[in-house]
């Protein structure tokens, strides 16, 4: 959307906003518009959100999941236990399964599944740290907890060819959780349900 | 009439005599479908005449109750241009198409819903409007695929002849449309070894070119053969059962037992020597092999294992999986001959009647309750004999839409039987008696 009758930055904010995964012209339009009327302080705030959201966070250098701190809190806690592994897709899926609270383990967050469709193969996701954390480490268990999709279910399984030579015990979520769906909008019950009724794959 | 013929010796569900109480749609509603801005329709039991001009909307509201059925348009290669053009052009940031049918079933009544929903802005990832659609069933969203088997149909379209003349995905996709209104299971496993089947073949264009190694493979192979293995057992099966019916009711009732088809399918579970032209010798013995063997996957998974490793170096050349169901095939004979080379187009006309009126028996046993027939068109192309039989299953069905522009040609009989319904720019309106 291109108007001269706009002045530039207005223009460019609406370019931004309608860059962003779901939003079209219009909508990137309005809610520049309401920025724009809206008071001084809340277009400030989502300023320093989004500067901050960049500068000061990274990814923990064990695990990958989203962090602050180096390592990350999860990695850092001492409660928990140190044997036990847990793959996930992404930071969201971690999150639902912390929200479940039946789960004190380690975590390792791949950043996707593998699509050759998509042009997603292993080399783009965190899989070698894993092979090499799982092969230097002292796991008794990894749960593979990908998505119950045909991506994430490929991953699963190219994980346990991958990580066989290290005699670690794997397992996979069990079923009930809904076919085709995300574990990020999975209820706590489900998945609470599926992580104590995980099975040898 | 309604005692006699088929239904003596014929799949008929024990409470054939309740048939009438069963599947039908007793209320459509259209907003922006094709050339109905908005449509509330009644429809009644029994038989229903739509008739009308050239260009009326007739195909397009069969074409409406096919599409909540199947979630697929007989016609349209995208479902977007089923939304109706003024709205999609009138500027609103979307358009939204709604198709909804009440329908009434052995088990009680249900809402189903399609939205088609269309908008304007460019979509970043592939600078196409962006299209979705929508499902509900009672009015609580469901996935596309679990709408399915909600309402079944059987339609006779006067392009049905492709069915026999065109290509094998023509075919495919008649069989997969079938199977997917009867078993949700098979639908759903479809859909996983589809998405596998395209995985897979990314796969392997990217082992060809040299950006993607060849261990990753093994993943998409287990998970096809796994798959694939089920569609195979299950098409076997169910073509077995459609060829001995449409068999029987061609011999019977469409040819006065003078020819006699025979339904063959052609499962993919070999490498295809000499192109598309082929000798079907082996597919044909593969086809029996599979028919024994139906109940044991083990077996299945082997041999199409064994299939897949045979055509892997050839897969990885062409960046295709050359064989598994997706390359299926079936075909008629006649007489011993090749329908779609051999027989005349009569023939050829009658083999698809035989084919429909059995799937509307299949349907029947399989389910205890009458498919909705949709008719566009095709009684005008029949001799009578074959417009009696079609007519008979017609007048058997709990609810049965035709089209015709002219109504003359229906017996005064069949009028009385029959509801009819003028439909002009997009309206509809029962007649008076
Ligand atoms: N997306 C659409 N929006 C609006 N109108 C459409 C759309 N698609 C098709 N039409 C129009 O719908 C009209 C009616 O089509 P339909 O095929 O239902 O006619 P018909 O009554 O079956 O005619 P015939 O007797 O010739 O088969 C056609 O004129 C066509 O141009
Ligand atoms: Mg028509
Ligand atoms: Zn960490």
């Amino acid at each position: 959307m291109v108007n001269n009758a706009l002045p530039r930055p207005v223009q460019q904010l609406i370019n931004e906003f309608s860059r962003l995964p779901g939003i079209g012209s219009k909508s990137a339009a309005r809610l520049t518009f309401f920025l724009l009327r809206s008071g001084g302080q809340l277009a400030l705030d989502l300023s320093v959100a989004l500067q901050e959201l960049k500068e000061k966070t990274r990814f923990c250098s064990i695990c990958f999941n989203i962090t602050e701190e180096e390592p990350c809190l999860i990695c850092q806690d001492d409660t928990r236990d140190k044997r036990l592994l847990c793959v996930v897709e992404e930071p969201l899926d971690l999150l639902a399964l912390e929200r479940a609270r039946a789960y004190s383990g380690q975590y390792h967050v791949l950043h996707g599944a593998i699509s050759p469709i998509e042009g997603i193969g292993p080399e783009d996701l965190r899989i070698d740290e894993l092979v090499k954390r799982v092969s230097e480490g002292d796991f008794d268990e990894i749960i593979l907890a990908t998505n119950p999709t045909l991506e994430g279910e490929s991953t699963a399984l190219y994980l346990k060819r991958r990580l066989a030579d290290t005699g670690v015990r794997m397992t996979g979520l069990a079923r009930g959780l809904s076919v085709g769906g995300d574990l990020e909008y999975t209820d706590e019950i489900t998945l609470g349900r599926a992580l104590d009724g995980r099975v040898d794959l | 009439m309604l005692e006699s013929g088929h239904s003596q010796k014929g799949w008929t569900s024990p409470q054939e005599s309740l048939r009438y109480l069963f599947m039908h749609i007793t209320h459509l509603s259209l907003t922006n479908f094709r050339n109905y801005g908005r449509l509330e329709l009644d429809l009644p039991l029994g038989s229903i005449l739509l008739h009308g001009e050239n260009a009326q909307g007739k195909t397009n509201l069969l074409e409406a109750i096919y599409y909540l059925a199947t979630s697929r348009s007989p016609q349209a290669d995208q479902d977007s241009q089923l939304i109706n053009w003024d709205a999609a052009e009138a500027g609103d940031s979307v358009v939204v198409g709604r198709l909804i049918a009440q329908v009434a079933t052995q088990a009680g009544s249900r809402h189903i819903e399609i939205r088609l929903i269309q908008e304007q802005g460019l979509s970043l990832r592939d600078g196409q409007r962006s299209f979705r659609r929508q499902a509900l069933v009672d009015r609580r969203k469901v996935r596309l695929m679990d709408l399915l088997g909600n309402l079944r149909v059987v339609m006779f379209l006067p392009q049905d002849m492709q069915i026999v003349t065109g290509s094998p995905s023509e075919r495919r996709r008649y069989l997969d449309i079938t199977l997917c209104q009867i078993d949700p299971i098979y639908c759903r496993t479809l859909s996983g070894y589809n998405k596998t089947v395209e995985q897979r073949n990314a796969l392997l264009r990217q082992i060809g070119e040299g950006t993607s190694s060849q261990d990753l493979l093994p993943v998409y192979s287990d998970k096809l053969i796994e798959l694939g293995s089920r569609i195979f057992a299950r098409r076997s099966l169910f073509l077995g059962e459609l060829a001995r019916e449409a068999q029987r009711v061609h011999y019977e009732e469409l040819t006065k037992g003078t020819e006699s088809i025979r339904l063959r399918y052609l499962p993919r579970l070999q490498e295809n020597g000499s192109g598309s032209r082929g000798s079907v010798g082996p597919l044909i013995a593969l086809s029996e092999w599979l028919q024994e063997n139906q109940m044991d996957q083990p077996a299945i998974q082997a041999k199409f294992s064994e299939a897949l490793a045979a055509a892997q170096a050839n897969d990885i050349a062409r960046g295709a999986t050359s064989v598994g169901p997706h390359r299926d095939d079936w075909r008629f004979w006649i007489n011993g001959r090749d329908l779609s080379r051999y027989g005349s187009r009569g023939q050829q006309r009658s083999a698809i009647l035989a084919l429909k009126m059995a799937e509307i028996n299949w349907m029947n046993a399989a389910t205890g309750e009458s498919p909705i027939l949709l008719l566009d068109e095709v009684l005008a192309e029949l001799d009578e004999h074959r417009r009696e039989m079609l007519l008979s299953y017609v007048l058997k069905s709990s609810q049965a839409l035709l089209t015709a522009t002219d109504p003359a040609m229906f017996t005064a009989g069949f009028m009385k039987q029959s509801t009819s319904m003028t439909v002009s720019n997009g309206r509809v309106q029962p007649d008076d008696d």
